[in-house]
């Protein structure tokens, strides 16, 4: 069999050559786009959508690497995947910032009557506890347990409603909220167990 | 004077009793309070409807501590 002459090699060297170098181009430009798309919604991804965000960025560095390598063949087969998963990441992030928002939004109008409410609780058990404290003889249906239960409680729902008002006052209403809800259950429970509840 | 822990006259979560005929403050004390002797938190708690702690009325709604 005749081998190819010298020059048919080096014209099909070139040939390949030319071609890669034609998609170098397209695909620096592709992999530049993806990562600027991706770093205008990093922050707002990372805080709404972490795991997925780790994910794209692992496809992001895959083709990276492939663009190191000079498959740019290889990149440019993986962009249409890695432009979707950008998408998605943004679309999931956007409508989990939408959702936290709303939440937060109702968190806020719920911790009114709480923060209304809960003080005044504690106040009434306070004063309660202070005047059973004084009594030679407790009422009927309240022992001597009850009372050492509802003074302990009195200082750990203190504790508590501090830590709650922090949290609003940082503006974290939804961390708020399930803290007050919580002492003001735990306000109801003692209230009910000191008789306080006709 | 008032205890400082007694809650604010306006606090909706402070107990509330009418009083019934042949109520005492002292009476009201012993069942809310099991000591008849604590009456005075009673009496300082409702000195806006109470002048005195001997006289209370029927239908009289008092604030319990």
């Amino acid at each position: 069999m005749k081998k190819p002459s010298f020059w048919v090699l080096s014209i099909l060297a070139a040939v390949i050559i030319t071609a890669c170098a034609n998609q170098r181009g397209p695909a620096e430009q592709a992999v530049t786009a993806a990562e600027s798309a991706l770093t205008n919604i990093r922050d707002m991804a990372n805080r709404y959508a972490p795991d997925q965000l780790q994910a794209v960025d692992a496809q992001l560095n895959g083709v990276k690497d492939s663009l190191a390598k000079g498959d740019y063949k290889g990149v440019m087969a993986a962009m249409p995947a890695l432009n979707t998963a950008i998408s998605n990441l943004k679309d999931t992030a956007t409508a989990n910032q939408q959702a936290a928002e709303a939440a937060s939004a109702k968190a806020k109008d719920a911790w009114g009557p709480l923060s209304s409410d809960v003080p005044k609780m504690v106040d009434a058990i306070s004063s309660r506890v202070d005047i059973l404290s004084k009594s030679h003889h407790l009422p009927k249906g309240v022992t001597k347990d009850t009372l050492a239960a509802a003074k302990s409680g009195l200082d750990s729902m203190k504790s508590a409603w501090s830590d709650a008002s922090n949290a609003a006052t940082s503006g974290d209403y939804t961390t708020a909220v399930t803290k007050g809800q919580a002492v003001k259950d735990q306000a109801s429970q003692i209230m009910q167990s000191l008789g306080m509840k006709s | 004077m008032a205890d400082d822990k007694t809650p604010a006259a306006d606090n909706p979560y402070t107990q509330t009793y009418v009083v019934q005929s042949g109520d005492t403050l002292s009476k009201i004390a012993q069942k809310y309070y099991g000591d008849a002797s604590l009456y005075t938190k009673i009496f300082q708690a409702n000195r806006d409807v109470l002048s005195d702690p001997n006289k209370i009325s029927p239908g009289q709604k008092l604030r319990i501590p």
